[in-house]
């Protein structure tokens, strides 16, 4: 066994690879509802990248049909246009989830960077980079971005997704950085440096690929953030109006179809909650499957 | 990130719990025995501040027209006179003839809720008041068209008021009639001892006059700033105590109509947004509500909650789609034209305004129920700019315009899209856009709806000229000369100062429509801006063939497309309190008045037996 370990052979490797995804597949049949995640992230996801080809350009609407209930026709009712809801949540979904996905790359690119590069350097670096760290932490988000939506239009979701990731790296890079500080005084990290390996191998090779799963879930949680904070900035009417919006249809719902009044206007309230809600139960639920398969502790029977 | 998706769900969550909050306990508000409460809204002023003091000019102010503050008189909502009113501290008045004065006859037995006697010193101090403000007959700004000359007590019960004649206007009267009272011995500091003087030198000319003009302006800060230590009114209620949640009056029982006032008590709600009128609605809560824009749906459920009743009535306001004719292509007529032949007016309410509106039959520039009044038969010969797709692409062809591919491009194949603007929280103008965006869309024409935070910013903006399309209030009557100014005005770059017309180029001078100086109608060329001028001095009947013109002018130039008038939705409820009157002319008042203040001083409310 150990002859065959110490020159790394393709053939091993790829075995690794192979008993990592046996334990993925066993983790995931475990519990159906990781199961479930899954096949809801991949949804949301075919949603955004092909949803709105199914539907023309501009979604037409029928001025004898406003602000109808749910039927077979429209699933979740129509919108005070006479559009089908379920069509403006579909083609709305570019928008969320794209910069939902910028943020969570910007928030995890840059939190685990600093983090990293502060926790191995250590010394004034760290000094320096973490008190920016605490001063970007003592800054509040949402006062901030409404500030921001005064000058800037975010007519662009990759625009949004910059702005809400510049935000939101801070606590990844602290908790990245604390990782990082306990990791590196362990035995594997003394032997390699022993072993005279250059910094960018151990912080590649050994550093990263035991926090990646702890990363990977950050920035899974960072998408429904930043999904809650563009929402609800659209909901607060800050935000230029689209009328596809998730959050615009929030805000319309309330103050112009009146669903808190009319069932009428349920559908319109419901059916943007209801995306919301499950990709974040997706997520949660991804998330869980993540630990488990990562986490040797939960993973031993 | 989390921190702040945590206050972005937890908001949510309360907003959500707030409103189900208040929809779900709304139904045990609906019954209840006559007379005692009567529960309303400030419906010009959402958002009740407890520490605001009791004074008429803070915009804050917990002071509501009509129940706590008097006004000289109630003007009405006329068709055609803007000088009819019904008798507020006025019992009654005579306006001369060629409208050079009014004497106004105070209320022989009215008095404030401390007790002490309504008097001519009162009414001045309170036109002194209002010359700091600036109003439309009391103003400092030299030349002011209708302003007044000379304020004289004749005894302790009358008062003439004379108009300057260097440029009169037909509705001083109601200017002067539309004038706050306030009690001269709890106001007397406000105004410093030489101050009629000092007016007397700001309606001169020259460096002193303009030094005058900024002091008398400068006191209007103070003004708005008075506390006075507790309500004292003159009206059928006194102010008695203000919660964030609510303002409870009790009955003045000075006051000289005070036997006929049906209610003991009133209460304004506290509200934010339509949303939560709405609510309150339809519990069945608010006795009286002024005009909300409700959907349909919600109108439906207003409409059945117990007791609950909607009058509909004649209100002076149109809405138009107002281009910037400095920006292409909207320069050229044919492009407006074309835009007017392509969009649905009908379709266009029934999705924005469904139970606010009626669509506007033309463009006039009158609101088609006042329309008969001012222009007679004309108005059926104006263009109608029914539907046609064919004559809009044969006046798009005209403007030089191309179709490629079915999409519209501008006469050098550059693309043109239709970018329209309205303030954020105008949910039925917001409607109203999208939907012309569907519809222009529709036939090839590419199009946009772009929000503005707030209705100020949004007039500033558009006052700036960045935007090529807006929404904009017209038909403002009942004054011939608001009705057209609105169109060929400031906005469009005539300003009238000390009755002399001037036009500014299109960039220049608030001037964004941009329209041209000149317009030929029925071959001849009229200047539409002098012509409105013209109204502001012009008896009724001179006016009418200058409303003709102009009617006219618009119909075919197209300034604005007319979209729909607005119709008078007042929310009553018969539960309590009956009586409630089915005349327009005073199912709206004057500027800031609350319609069912005015009902209740005259008696016409009477509680339910």
């Amino acid at each position: 066994m150990s002859a065959t370990l110490i020159p790394e052979t393709g053939s091993a490797a790829a075995s690794m690879r192979r008993n990592f995804w046996r334990g993925v597949w066993r983790v995931m049949r475990r519990k159906p509802s990781r199961m479930v995640g899954v096949v809801i992230i991949v949804g949301f996801a075919f949603m955004a990248v092909f949803g709105p080809m199914f539907y023309p350009d501009h979604l037409p609407g029928d001025t004898n049909a406003i602000t109808k209930p749910p039927s077979w026709e429209h699933w979740f009712g129509t919108d005070p246009q006479g559009r089908d809801v379920l069509a403006l949540v579909v083609t709305g979904s570019r928008y969320v989830l794209l910069s939902a996905a910028v943020t969570a790359l910007i928030t995890v690119v840059l939190g685990t960077g600093l983090g990293l590069f502060s926790g191995f350097k250590r010394g004034r670096w760290d000094t320096v980079l973490m008190r920016i760290t605490d001063m970007k932490l003592t800054i509040p988000g949402l006062p901030l971005l409404l500030v921001l939506a005064t000058v800037w239009k975010f007519g662009n979701p990759v625009q949004m997704g910059l702005v809400l990731g510049l935000l939101g790296w801070g606590g990844v890079a602290r908790a990245v950085r604390a990782q990082t500080l306990s990791l590196r005084e362990r035995g594997f990290i003394e032997a390699a440096r022993g072993l005279g390996l250059s910094t960018s191998h151990i912080i590649g090779k050994e550093l990263l690929p035991s926090m990646a799963p702890y990363i990977a879930m950050n920035m899974l949680i960072a998408v429904t953030g930043a999904v809650y904070a563009q929402v609800g900035l659209f909901f607060l009417g800050v935000l230029p109006y689209e009328s596809n919006n998730w959050g615009v249809m929030l805000n319309l719902a309330v103050f112009q179809a009146g669903a808190m009044i009319t069932p009428y206007a349920l559908g319109y309230l419901l059916c943007p909650l209801l995306a919301i809600l499950l990709l974040t139960l997706g997520i949660v639920l991804v998330v869980d499957a993540m630990d488990e398969i990562f986490n040797p502790r939960l993973r031993e029977e | 990130m989390k921190r702040l998706a945590a206050v972005v769900a937890l908001l949510g969550l309360a907003t959500a719990t707030a409103c189900s909050g208040g929809s779900s306990n709304g139904s045990g508000g609906g019954s209840g025995g006559g007379g005692g409460l009567f529960t309303t809204i400030d419906v010009n002023r959402p958002g009740l501040d407890a520490s605001a003091p009791a004074n008429p000019y803070n915009p804050k102010g917990n002071s509501f027209s009509a129940f706590n503050a008097m006004k000289i008189g109630w003007v009405k909502n006329h068709l055609t006179d803007p000088n009819q009113a019904l008798p507020g501290i006025a019992a009654s008045w005579e306006i001369a003839p060629d409208n050079s004065s009014i004497t106004l006859h105070l209320q022989p037995n009215a008095k404030w809720s401390d007790g002490q006697p309504v008097t001519a010193e009162d009414v001045k101090l309170s036109i002194g008041i209002a010359y700091t403000q600036g109003s439309t007959a009391f103003a400092v700004t030299p030349g002011a068209a209708g302003a007044a000359a000379d304020v004289t007590v004749v005894d302790d019960k009358t008062l003439k008021i004379t108009q300057d004649m260097a440029n009169p206007s037909p509705k001083f009267a109601r200017g002067v009639l539309d004038t706050t009272v306030v009690p001269a011995h709890v106001w007397k500091d406000v105004l410093p001892a030489d101050f009629w003087d000092k007016l007397k030198a700001a309606r001169g000319e020259g460096a002193d006059a303009e030094k005058a003009r900024e002091e008398v302006t400068a006191l209007g800060e103070k003004v708005l700033a008075f506390a006075p230590a507790k309500d004292v009114s003159a009206g059928p209620f006194v102010l008695e105590r203000v919660n964030p949640g609510e303002a409870l009056l009790v009955k003045n029982k000075n006051f000289f109509n005070a036997a006929n006032v049906a209610p003991a008590q009133v209460k304004f709600l506290n509200y934010t947004g339509n949303e939560q009128i709405w609510n309150y609605l339809t519990a069945g809560k608010l006795d009286h509500s002024g005009f909300v824009a409700a959907p349909t749906d919600v109108m439906n459920r207003i409409k059945s909650a117990p007791g609950n009743e909607v009058i509909k009535g004649y209100s002076p306001v149109a809405v138009g789609m107002a281009f910037n004719q400095s920006k292409k292509p909207y320069d050229n007529v044919h492009v407006r034209r074309g835009l007017a032949y392509l969009i649905n007016r009908d379709e266009v309410t029934k999705v924005a305004s469904p139970e606010g509106g009626t669509p506007a039959v033309t463009t006039s520039g009158i609101h088609q129920k006042a329309a008969p009044a001012w222009i007679g038969d004309t108005a059926a010969q104006l263009e109608p700019y029914k539907p046609d797709l064919a004559k809009a692409e044969e006046e798009f062809k005209q403007a030089g315009l191309e179709k490629k591919d079915g999409k519209w491009t501008l006469a050098d194949g550059k693309p043109w899209k239709v970018s329209m603007h309205a303030p954020a929280g105008f949910s039925d103008w917001l409607s109203a856009q999208e939907n012309i965006k569907s519809q222009l869309i529709k036939a090839g024409v590419d199009a946009e709806v772009v929000t503005t935070a707030d209705y100020p910013l949004y007039l500033e903006e558009l006052a700036a000229g960045k935007y090529d399309v807006g929404f904009w209030l017209m038909a403002l009557g009942p004054a011939p000369y608001d009705i057209f100014q609105r169109l060929y005005g400031a906005s469009n770059g005539w300003t009238n100062v000390a009755g002399k017309v001037q036009h500014a180029a299109p960039g220049k001078n608030g001037n964004w429509m941009g329209g041209p100086e000149e317009i030929e109608v029925d071959g001849t060329k009229i200047n539409p801006g002098e012509l409105t001028a013209k109204l502001n001095t012009a008896p009724a009947e001179e006016a009418k063939p200058i409303m003709v013109q102009l009617a006219k002018a618009a119909n075919q130039d197209l300034p604005v497309i007319q979209l729909w008038d607005y119709v008078n939705n007042q929310f009553v409820n018969n539960s309590r309190f009956t009586g409630w009157p089915h005349d327009d002319e005073i199912l709206r008042l004057g500027s800031g008045v609350l319609a069912s203040g005015v009902w209740i001083q005259l008696g016409m409310i009477k509680p339910k037996q």
